[in-house]
């Protein structure tokens, strides 16, 4: 599915990762954990598109397409898609109009069949329920006085409504009570399917014990410095990050 | 001494001061001191602080319009040419009003069919009526500015309409002035509104091409709103590209009166948009907003003073734009608050998007306030288009051109949300995506 290759990428001219070799096979689940700084969320960023993000070194091969060369909205009809750590919030653009606009601009990429406004209405009910996104929230500006929950609730709907095939869940667990972060995490687990990967990038065990990867790698200093199964999480959670070289308190 | 523009008005004048309205009336002593002031003052320019941004003097010289001919032969309204701003309303149930040439058209106007308490007449035989001697006479001292060029056109309006609506009488569907220009050169109208007590009415004004490019659209607007009464008021601008245009509003409001005003600027080369509003009654509400959308070497200069001179009346007004290319957007308001004016909640602001690097916005909202116990608010924000916010889209799949149009859209939409009509707005909010697809909202534009 997803094959990164000796991946350097700058920021800025630092130097931000520093030679990343990962494969996520179809299905799989795979964490990325590693102390504040160590470049999980420039990895996000990078395989989504975003400016400012220089690759200096290596590849990044997506269904055997050579992402690097593709643009942000490529990517995203081409199935990768990043939940957001901050999701943005957009003023004046109702979050209906939004998923509309995004789902029926990823199919006529696709060459599919845009939906018309009844079955649309009909499949953003369906996603919205099990997420606890109101029929209130669809109507508000997206994001817009949305509290952190809320926030991430919205982001898993979007990935549930445009049904991608890569998924990069940026730290969404942050800012997440218990009952949030069940609610959210099920609606990932509902997604999980033999075709569908992801990347879950995180902090904190916490989550992992909801979403539970098939593996787990330590990023650290903008390399992965150690690979393992599920219960390399657990481990973490018992000494810290401090022998992959950060200092516990960061 | 008095500059070669003004003097080609003055000459314009001295031929045709017989045919205007009014001639031997109470009006040709008006005109009379208004051609003098002007012969002194001449045109504003840009040495005045109020003309700063907008040299009319230097724009009017360059362009050196004859006077505007009566039109000869037929116009056809260009109703069903989408994407046009002379297409708008007429799906809308209305009177339908339509000048050309600044002359207004009989033959394709509805003068009749109005109902009991509403007259409707065209300038001319309106000016012996008591308000509308008034309105015309009615100096607005606030600004020594607007007088002046108010004065061009008192000293030539060779047409316009006056709505008069009696007592209690509320007009039953909206009235919609057509402003056509077929051909080119100058021309100078003015239109009265006056509502009496509890009255209400919505008026709806287009100015556009049917033909003309290179012309001078001048024209004045009289508001005079008695006590409890309501005007509901829309506005699109959608001149030619390399025509000029210049409009005043004079709107005064007696007590618990309600002034609703909505602009949209999407046309004219050079355009000076002016509103004076002053309260003589406590409890009244003026609202004057606006939006604008500019490309090429468009330039759009909105000035607006509001002077509250009693106690608790309150303004609101908000003008947005959005800027390509090399276009200009300027923004001047002032709001007054007079020692006897407590209570009053006066706010203004304005912000600008601009999309190019070559755009360029001067905003200039002041607050002048001698009472205490008032609430006012002015704000400015200039910026361009949120880069989180177009990743956020495109991430989505949304591609750049259609995310770059959501963006701007929803920037304005804020501000066609304020037109008071709720059918209006929905054209207006259809023209403006018109504006984008006809645009040339490139990569390259992108700052």
């Amino acid at each position: 599915m997803l094959e990164i290759k000796n991946l350097h990428v700058e920021v800025g001219g630092n130097e931000i990762l520093k030679g990343i070799d990962l494969e996520v096979g179809a299905g799989e689940v795979h964490a990325i954990m590693g102390p504040n700084g160590s470049g999980k969320s420039t990895l996000s960023y990078v395989l989504s598109g975003r400016e400012g993000y220089e690759v200096t070194q290596g590849s990044i091969a997506y269904k055997g397409q050579d992402v690097l060369e593709m643009s942000v909205d490529e990517r995203a009809a081409a199935g990768i898609f990043l939940a957001f750590q901050y999701p943005i919030e957009i003023p004046g653009v109702t979050t209906m109009t939004f998923l509309k606009t995004a789902l029926n601009a990823q199919r006529k990429a696709r060459g599919e069949e845009e939906l018309d406004a009844v079955k649309f209405l009909k499949l953003v009910r369906e996603k919205a329920k099990p997420l606890n996104v109101t029929d209130e929230m669809l109507k508000r500006p997206l994001n817009v006085g949305f509290s952190g929950g809320e926030k991430k609730r919205a982001e898993i709907l979007q990935m549930a409504i445009l049904e991608p095939w890569f998924a990069i869940l940026d730290e969404t667990d942050s800012g997440l009570d218990i009952d949030a972060l069940k609610t959210v995490s099920e609606g990932v687990n509902a997604l999980r399917s033999p075709e569908r990967s992801m990347l879950v990038i995180t902090h904190y065990q916490r989550l992992l014990d909801y979403i539970v990867p098939d593996k787990v790698h330590v990023l650290s200093k903008g390399r992965i410095v150690k690979t393992g199964g599920k219960e390399l999480a657990l481990e973490l959670e018992k000494s810290g990050y401090a022998e992959y070289g950060a200092d516990e308190a960061a | 001494m008095t500059d070669a523009i003004a003097q080609s008005f003055i000459d314009t004048f001295e031929r045709e001061r017989d045919a205007l309205p009014g001639a031997g009336g109470w009006l040709a002593a008006r005109r009379e001191a208004a051609i003098r002031e002007l012969a002194d003052a001449g045109l504003p320019h840009r040495r005045l602080e109020d003309w700063k941004y907008t040299d009319l003097r230097d724009v009017l010289e360059k362009a050196a319009f004859a006077p505007a001919p009566a039109h000869q032969g037929a116009v056809l309204l260009p109703e069903g040419d989408a994407g046009s701003g002379a297409a708008l309303f007429h799906a809308i149930d209305r009177h339908k009003i339509v000048f050309v040439n600044g002359r207004l058209n009989h033959a394709l106007s509805d003068m009749d069919g109005l109902p009991e308490g509403v007259a409707l007449r065209p300038l001319a035989e309106a000016l012996e009526q008591d308000w509308a001697k008034a309105a015309i006479e009615r100096r607005f001292d606030t600004n020594p500015q607007a007088q002046s060029i108010s004065g061009l056109n008192l000293a030539l309006m060779a047409d316009g309409v006056a709505l008069h609506v009696a007592e209690g009488v509320a007009l039953d569907k909206p009235l919609h002035l057509i402003f056509l220009a077929a051909d080119d050169g100058a021309s100078h109208a003015r239109n009265l509104v006056r509502l009496e007590k509890n009255a209400q009415a919505t008026v709806f004004e287009t100015h556009a091409s049917a033909g003309a490019a290179h012309y001078f659209a001048d024209q004045v607007t009289e508001v005079s709103l008695g006590i409890g009464a309501t005007l509901n008021h829309i506005k699109l601008q959608d001149e030619a590209a390399k025509a000029v245009h210049l409009s005043t509003m004079r709107a005064a409001l007696s007590e618990k009166a309600k002034l609703d005003s909505f602009t949209l600027i999407l046309g004219a080369g050079v355009s000076r948009g002016q509103t004076f509003v002053e309260f003589e009654g406590g409890e009244a509400e003026a609202h004057v907003n606006g939006a604008y959308a500019l490309r090429g070497e468009q330039h759009a200069d909105q000035f607006c003073v509001v002077d509250h001179a009693v106690p608790e009346s309150n303004s609101h007004t908000h003008f947005k734009g959005v800027l390509d290319d090399r276009s200009q957007g300027i923004f001047q308001g002032k709001v007054i608050v007079r020692p006897d004016a407590q209570k009053t909640d006066g706010r203004q602001m304005t912000n600008a998007l601009l999309l190019s690097r070559d755009a360029s916005v001067n905003a200039k909202p002041e607050l002048e306030i001698y009472a205490d116990d008032v609430q006012c608010a002015h704000g400015s924000t200039i910026g361009e288009l949120d880069k989180d916010a177009l990743f956020y889209l495109r991430s989505r799949g949304i591609d750049e051109m259609t995310a770059r149009q959501l963006l701007i859209s929803a920037f304005l939409d804020e501000a066609l949300d304020y037109a008071p009509h709720e059918e209006a707005r929905a054209e207006l909010k259809a023209l403006v995506a018109g504006w984008f697809e006809a645009g040339s909202l490139s990569a390259e534009d992108i700052v």
